[in-house]
């Protein structure tokens, strides 16, 4: 019984302990590594942040690249499907289309009607620029519903932005990286929005299932409510504003005695979406005025430098060219003076006698400038001609 | 000298195939998930990385199996760490497994695989709920155990034929 006890213990002892030749790390060291990553990324330590953000950039970009065959197989799959399907789907459309027309003109005025009475009561709610982003990784898991895009910090993305598929929400932004960012969608067990249930104005929350579903939860069970009433946002929590459509409930099933509802946008076919956040009119077109404001004092900032460094380049060149004709005029100056000095040696020879100072006459010491301008008047007849 | 290296070629992807089929396989959709059938999910690199700890240990590197379970967390969104510490405890039990066997049966193999995923299932379970208040759904984890479980034959049989044929012909 021993020696049996004994054999176990020494096959785990050699599965965990041991390494052998073609391994390069211990498989209890990565273990227990790998305990520490859990534990120090619990805590949020910083250097296991900044090595998750850098792991999370890489991965993101490896994964879209790997993914591209699979993706385009099943794009080309969704192609042919909708293909078979068009002339139904067209049909459909058309009748659709000529209902939504007559109720567009009866909506017109009811929004309008709604926006007013917002204003009032300073509860209306515009969209900040939108953020239009491709899904990067759309892995259906089956424990975490969420998807990955292609916008991060450096797009002015911020945690909690609401993320659409066109008019309809799809979920919320929950991770922030500099070029990536994770959207948690609403599908998710660990997504709760707080939605209000139209044409009864019944408030609840909005719990993912972890399916394609989503469920009502914390609502009474007297609170009536029709088949295929529109959920919308509620507003409630100030994350996103009222009124963004989700889905309709669907009494026709329930999940846990929970009611059901259908997402109006289908969360497997997401390949681009937008990501937007919700600002009350006044404080945006602050923001906006701020931001054209910056800008305008920026450029301002900008043609004044343009300027000063202009005048800079002007006054230099002013400087550069008073000393040029410096140069040239000191240039000029000695070549007259080499030039004089060639023609006084030259007429030294010939009119010395002339000039010079000996016992017999008044004339000039040789080497006075009154002898070189003796010699460059070629006598000193005209020196004598001044003086008197 | 072309052909040799062409060969060596093959042959290096040859023998790190496994591997390869790890990483491509955290870093794609690679376990159908998205035909969106009702509760069909099965985690392909739980049978991965078991089957190649088992019959052929040396295939698949402790420090790559590490770095793959980082990046099934960034992909799947889970904590960093998480899936690392499950892969590595699957190679562990692989290897105890392959220390006490001396006769080497398909069938204890795959009911040894069900103890291991069930166990270590509970265990990352237990983590995410416990530990970073994931809420997830107990539904779907158990089909997804029950479908790898039942998956682990089929792909054993795939990767026993790949070891006999294409293997086995390197290593001739």
């Amino acid at each position: 019984m021993d020696s049996s006890r004994d054999d176990y213990v020494i096959a785990i002892r050699s599965a965990f302990l041991q390494k052998s030749n073609k391994q390069r790390f211990s498989l209890i060291g990565l273990i227990i590594f790998s305990i520490i990553f859990i534990i120090l990324g619990r805590v949020n330590f910083p250097p296991i942040e900044y090595i998750k953000i850098s792991i999370k950039e890489i991965v993101f970009r490896s994964s879209f690249i790997v993914s591209a065959p699979e993706n385009f197989i099943k794009e080309k799959n969704k192609n042919i499907r909708s293909h078979f399907s068009l002339y139904k789907e067209h049909k459909n459309t058309k009748a659709k289309l000529e209902e939504l027309k007559s109720k567009i003109l009866v909506n017109e005025f009811t929004i309008n009607e709604n926006v007013r009475l917002k204003k009032i009561i300073n509860d209306y709610l515009v969209e900040s620029d939108k953020i239009v982003a491709k899904v990067l990784i759309d892995k259906n898991s089956p424990f975490l519903r969420s998807l990955v895009v292609n916008k991060g910090s450096k797009d002015s993305v911020k945690l909690g932005m609401a993320v659409l598929d066109k008019a309809y929400l799809v979920g919320k932004v929950v991770e922030v990286n500099y070029v990536t960012s994770r959207v948690l969608l609403l599908s998710d067990l660990n997504s709760k929005i707080p939605v209000t249930i139209e044409p009864a104005g019944i408030q609840s929350i909005l719990s993912g299932t972890g399916k394609e579903k989503g469920v009502i939860q914390y609502l009474k069970e007297n609170y009536n409510i029709e088949d295929q009433s529109t959920v919308y946002t509620s507003g409630a929590g100030g994350l996103f504003k009222a009124g963004i459509p989700i889905g309709k409930i669907n009494l026709s099933k329930l999940i846990n005695k929970k009611k059901v509802l259908d997402f109006f946008s289908d969360f497997s076919q997401l390949r681009f979406v937008q990501i937007a956040s919700y600002e009350q009119e006044n404080v945006l077109k602050a923001d906006r005025e701020a931001k054209i404001r910056a800008k305008k004092d920026e450029k301002i900032k900008a043609k004044e430098e343009a300027e000063e460094e202009a005048r800079i380049k002007v006054e230099e060149e002013a400087l550069i060219k008073v000393e040029e004709e410096a140069r040239i005029k000191v240039e000029e100056e000695a070549r007259i003076k080499v030039e004089e000095e060639v023609i006084f040696k030259k007429l030294k020879e010939k009119y010395k006698w002339k000039c010079k100072k000996t016992t017999f006459n008044r004339l000039y010491i040789e080497g006075t400038p009154e002898f070189k301008t003796c010699i460059m008047n070629k006598g000193p007849k005209k020196q004598k001609e001044k003086k008197n | 000298m072309i052909k040799f290296e062409k060969i060596s070629l093959v042959g290096t992807i040859i023998k790190y195939f496994p591997i390869l089929l790890l990483l491509a396989s955290v870093l794609n959709e690679f376990d159908f998930n998205y035909m969106g059938f009702k509760y069909f999910s099965f985690n392909f690199p739980f049978i991965l990385i078991f089957y190649w700890s088992l019959k052929k240990s040396g295939s698949l590197g402790y420090g790559l199996i590490f770095i793959a379970g980082l990046f099934n967390d960034v992909v799947v969104g889970l904590p960093m760490g998480v899936s690392s510490l499950i892969y590595l405890l699957i190679c562990g039990f692989a290897a105890y497994l392959r220390n006490i066997t001396l006769r080497p049966n398909l069938i204890k193999d795959w009911f040894f695989f069900l103890f291991t995923i069930s166990l270590l299932n509970s265990l990352n379970y237990i983590l995410l709920t416990l530990f970073f208040s994931f809420k997830i759904s107990y539904e779907e984890s158990l089909f997804n155990l029950f479908f790898t479980f039942v998956f682990y034959i089929i792909f054993a049989y795939i990767f026993d034929i790949y070891q006999k044929i294409i293997m086995g012909k390197l290593n001739d």
